[in-house]
């Protein structure tokens, strides 16, 4: 078209220009728009869906523990969990809100901000908990309500552990915590997260792999404000398994106040006391004393606190009765009599005339507690002579008579249990020290001595046991020869039906005369009969053996502020159905009481005897009302 | 072969232009489809946009009704426009322009504020955005300057910047940083169009350049964040490079056919920040995918095209300089839009025409497709024979 000369008001290149520069740069978005959505829209569909979608994962209930009866031992109480989902929280306020939840997590801003940090380097999608325990419902609902003041952060329902009985059960049954980075480094791949709740020792320790259930997970939409608007597919979590304890509580509450009742009393300051069906080994109850509330680990311990448990020279954190050694005395004599009768030196009629109450060999003086006159088998162990015994264990020189020695102790002592772990289903359980003259010379680089030998046949000197050890060793005797590992775990239980039931295990057979196993049980019986374990209208035919050894310190006083006098006392037990003689006892008991003041009463030198005797009448429900009322 | 003006001189006033038969068939008519069309894609969308928007509590028909009624009231207004001679709304340029100033005065004074800013005013129950018709208004008074002057002179050049200064101060104050961008952004593509010397307007670019460093200076922080971070929106993916990255998602999970009307994801879920107006291009690249996308590019093409086409054949100055204007700056607004929602341009807050939801914006649009129709109407026509 040709222009008019007076149209000079049009441009038409101009314009051409502008028209060629608006398809250019149509052009240019264009191509800009096949990149994105023709060559990339693959990975920008991703991107939405995770977006849109977060994968958070739902914690399982812990299984709950009960007692052979079906008592609670340990349940779940409602708390909540607080835990931050990086990608959701601005870098740029990071410090803001982690200053503002550490007010109510109780944890430094800067221990937040590390969690934050290294989540988000691990994967930022995931939520990481930031509260170590649970937060009461107020400060919950606090954070709920002002959710768009704390981007990123979700509260959560988590599951409060708690133990019905504190103390009384904290040493067996442990307690729970969160898990640590060496934890979870050692179970990579067990569907642990970070901070999540393990079991850290005790039986909550020991099975972890029942309690804790499978973790689930929740795939959740949600809108940019972080709103959870959908859950649009959930992999429910397994409920952990329930555990059932061979744990009679109402055996474990009885012993237990006969024990605190003597702490009270300033009869001793430390007791252990456990019950076990020599059977098969199930551990009916199992008390040490003092113990710690392991509450106390689920709301948070104060270092303060953690302080003092440690350096109570009363081990509070231990559970005695697997954890700490002590010497058995005159307790060992069992393996000293077994040692003597299996190897020969000795039978049921050898006779010892202790009539004096020292014998001195080269010089070196070992007494025995008074002058019994002759003796055989069955009395010099209901009497707890130690000359009997020193004879049996290492011989004596004016009779003669030649004794079974310390390697037929140590052997017999090792076939009875002692010096290591019985395998009992607890961690932290203690080996004990069943000493030879090869131990010595490896230990203290000493010859062995005759005088270590005498030492040992009356459970004094180098030997020390756990009370679970020498328990278990008067319930092989008791039962006809059966070593069982003791357990505590009777069954486990999914929705209530039994999933695992542990069949009793036996660790060994013992190598020995059923007619001296049955002396034994014979010369325990008479322990009682004839008062040496002074049982006063006695209801049952308990047999058991007395032990008193002298042991640490016998001056100054412990943490609680009770003179120490480094004097203990036991009493092992067992309860035959019916003729002590027989193997069918249904229940084995020791009693072991620490710094024990020596002299309560004219005839009962032992506080474990009558307690013994108290707790197994109240027990079978045979108790005299009127001598047992306060 | 000749060329003559169907136009008859102008007549005593607006109200007695009375429109011809034959003047009527000078419609242009693809430019009309065309308006007709991206009306119609802009309702479709925003019915999507509302169905995916789950915080949406109204009547999502009721939503629709208004979008209705907008575009009803933009083609009665696009109507009555064309029928009126152009020079009219050139005459009328100087209180044209003092009621652009006035309108802008009262959203500063008035105008409650939202997000920061203060762009609306409410007129009768309608939320009324001033600044969308002065983005229309100041082509006109811009126009009528240089049809009424030598374009050449740099007086002339520095008098139009004078005029335009006042009113994207005004909206710059807002701040409405997008908005006084596509006033400059008009401003060169008129002058261009009506003949300005390169090297004035060269200069002019130098020096506004060389102030660019006082503007930087009076912009506010997320102003300043956002013209930076498209650069690299991933150095602060929770921040101000937020939009940018919930917007690329949303257009490039569209994929080639995109996800469907209203199957969109990332706009319901609130990923995609103010996804009915500033967002809106990716929302539908999103639900309708590059197929969708590169429909409504074309239809923006042949829209700009015919306006350039009118420009090209209107009957005196002041028409080719409003055609040219009104083509260069919805082209800056589309450009701006587009390149924002998929990262090849800073986020500055403009509506995409047509599409964005929002009355003023597609009336005063329509108002000045309007002149252009009216223009197009009274062109010179060859004559054949």
């Amino acid at each position: 078209m040709q222009e008019r000369r007076d149209r000079t008001f049009v441009h038409p290149r101009r314009l051409a220009a502008i028209a060629l520069a608006m398809v250019g740069v149509f052009v240019l978005l264009g191509v800009r728009l096949w990149d994105l959505q023709v060559v990339n829209g693959g990975h920008y569909r991703e991107l939405a869906e995770q977006n849109r979608i977060v994968r958070v994962p739902v914690t399982a209930d812990r299984g709950v523990i009960y007692d052979r009866s079906g008592r609670l031992l340990a349940r779940n109480d409602p708390g909540f969990a607080v835990s931050i989902i990086p990608v959701d929280l601005p870098r740029s306020r990071a410090d803001e809100i982690a200053s503002r939840l550490a007010v109510f997590v109780e944890r430094g801003s800067d221990a937040i901000l590390k969690a934050i940090a290294d989540q988000r380097a691990r994967n930022p999608y995931e939520p990481v908990k930031i509260s170590v325990r649970p937060l009461p419902r107020e400060t919950a609902l606090l954070l709920v309500e002002r959710a768009e003041l704390y981007p990123g952060v979700r509260v959560t329902a988590e599951a409060l552990r708690s133990y019905v009985d504190g103390p009384l059960y904290a040493p067996v049954l442990g307690y729970v915590g969160p898990i640590d980075e060496e934890e979870l480094a050692d179970r990579k791949g067990g569907g642990y997260l970070l901070q999540d709740i393990i079991g850290k020792t005790g039986l909550e320790w020991e099975y972890e792999q029942y309690l804790r259930g499978t973790l689930g997970w929740r795939e959740v939409e949600r809108d940019a404000s972080l709103r959870e608007l959908r859950t649009l597919a959930l992999i429910p979590p397994r409920p952990g398994n329930d555990l059932v304890l061979t744990i009679d509580d109402k055996l474990q509450k009885l012993l237990d106040a006969e024990l605190e009742k003597g702490v009270r009393e300033d009869k001793f300051t430390q007791a252990v006391g456990i019950a076990m069906n020599p059977q098969n080994g199930e551990i009916l109850a199992m008390v040490s004393i003092p113990a710690y509330d392991n509450n106390a680990f689920i709301q948070g311990v104060s270092s303060a606190q953690m302080n003092a448990w440690n350096s109570d020279d009363r081990h509070p954190l231990v559970n005695k009765a697997i954890g700490d050694i002590y010497p058995p005395g005159s307790a060992f004599k069992v393996v000293t009599g077994l040692s003597a009768l299996s190897t020969g030196v000795a039978t049921r009629n050898t006779v010892v005339n202790v009539s004096s109450n020292v014998l001195v060999v080269d010089g070196w003086k070992f007494y025995d507690w008074r002058v019994h006159g002759p003796l055989d088998f069955v009395n010099g162990f209901a009497h707890s002579s130690d000359i009997y015994f020193y004879t049996l264990g290492g011989g004596n020189p004016y009779s003669g008579q030649r004794g079974a020695g310390p390697e037929a102790l140590s052997k017999y002592g090792k076939m009875l249990g002692f010096g290591a772990p019985t395998g009992i289903d607890l961690p932290g359980e203690a080996s004990g020290i069943m000493p030879d003259p090869l131990w010595k010379l490896a230990t203290f680089d000493e010859p062995w001595t005759l005088g270590n030998t005498y030492h040992e046949s009356i459970g004094q000197g180098f030997v020390a046991v756990t009370p679970l050890q020498l328990l278990n060793a008067y319930a092989s005797v008791a039962n006809g020869g059966t070593v069982y590992k003791p357990h505590l775990l009777k069954e486990v239980r999914s929705d209530g039906k039994p999933v695992v039931v542990p069949q009793p295990q036996v660790a060994r057979k013992l190598d020995m005369k059923q007619e001296d196993l049955r002396l034994i049980r014979e010369s325990a019986r008479r322990v009682v009969t004839i008062g040496h374990a002074y049982m006063p209208d006695a209801k049952l035919p308990i047999a058991g053996k007395t032990g008193t050894a002298e042991f640490g310190q016998s001056s100054g006083v412990d943490s609680a502020g009770r003179q120490k006098l480094g004097f203990h006392n036991w009493f092992v037990s067992f309860l035959p159905k019916q003729d002590n003689t027989d193997p069918t006892a249904e229940i084995a008991m020791v009693i072991f009481t620490f710094d024990s003041s020596r002299s309560l009463c004219d005839v009962c030198f032992n506080p474990a005897v009558a307690m013994t005797q108290h707790i197994l009448e109240s027990y079978y429900g045979v108790a005299d009302k009127k001598a047992s009322a306060p | 072969m000749s060329v003559r003006p169907i136009a008859m001189p102008q007549a005593a006033s607006p109200l007695h232009d009375r429109p011809s038969a034959r003047r009527l068939l000078e419609i242009d008519w693809i430019l009309l489809i065309t308006t007709l069309l991206l009306i119609g894609y802009g309702l479709v969308t925003g019915y999507s946009n509302t169905m995916e928007d789950r915080t949406f509590t109204g009547d999502v028909g009721q939503q629709l009704l208004r979008g209705v009624l907008y575009a009803v009231i933009g083609v009665a207004v696009m109507s009555i426009v064309a029928l009126v001679d152009h020079s009219w709304l050139g005459t009328f340029a100087p209180v044209i322009y003092l009621g652009t100033l006035g309108l802008l005065a009262i959203v500063l004074v008035v105008g409650p504020s939202t997000l920061g800013a203060t762009r609306w005013v409410t007129i009768a129950g309608f939320k009324f955005q001033p600044s969308e018709f002065a983005k229309v208004f100041m082509v006109v008074v811009l126009a009528k300057w240089f049809a009424d002057r030598n374009v050449r002179s740099p007086f002339t050049l520095l008098g139009g910047l004078a005029i335009l200064a006042v009113p994207v101060g005004l909206v710059f104050k807002q701040p409405d940083l997008g908005t006084s961008l596509v006033f400059l952004g008009m401003f060169f593509g008129l002058a261009f169009v009506a003949g300005a010397r390169l090297w004035q307007l060269t200069a002019i670019a130098a020096a506004g350049a060389a102030a660019l460093p006082v503007v930087w200076g009076s912009l506010r922080e997320y102003q300043q964040a956002r013209l930076v971070v498209f650069l690299d929106p991933y150095s602060d993916p929770q921040g101000a490079g937020w939009n940018i990255i919930q917007s690329l998602i949303a257009v490039g999970s569209g994929t080639l056919t995109g996800k469907g009307l209203t199957a969109g994801t990332q706009s319901p879920l609130g990923y995609l920040p103010i996804a009915e107006s500033d967002f809106v291009f990716s929302g539908l690249a999103e639900d309708l995918g590059f197929v969708g996308a590169a429909i409504l590019f074309v239809l923006y093409l042949v829209l700009l095209l015919s306006a350039l086409r009118i420009a090209h054949r209107s009957r005196d100055a002041f028409g080719t300089y409003l055609a040219g204007g009104v083509a260069t700056m919805l082209a800056f607004q589309i450009v701006v839009n587009v390149g924002m929602a998929i990262s090849l341009m800073p986020v500055t807050g403009i509506p995409l025409p047509f599409i964005s939801q929002g009355g003023s914006s597609l009336i005063s649009i329509c108002f000045a497709l309007g002149a252009l129709q009216s223009i197009s109407m009274r062109r010179e026509v060859k004559v054949l024979g």
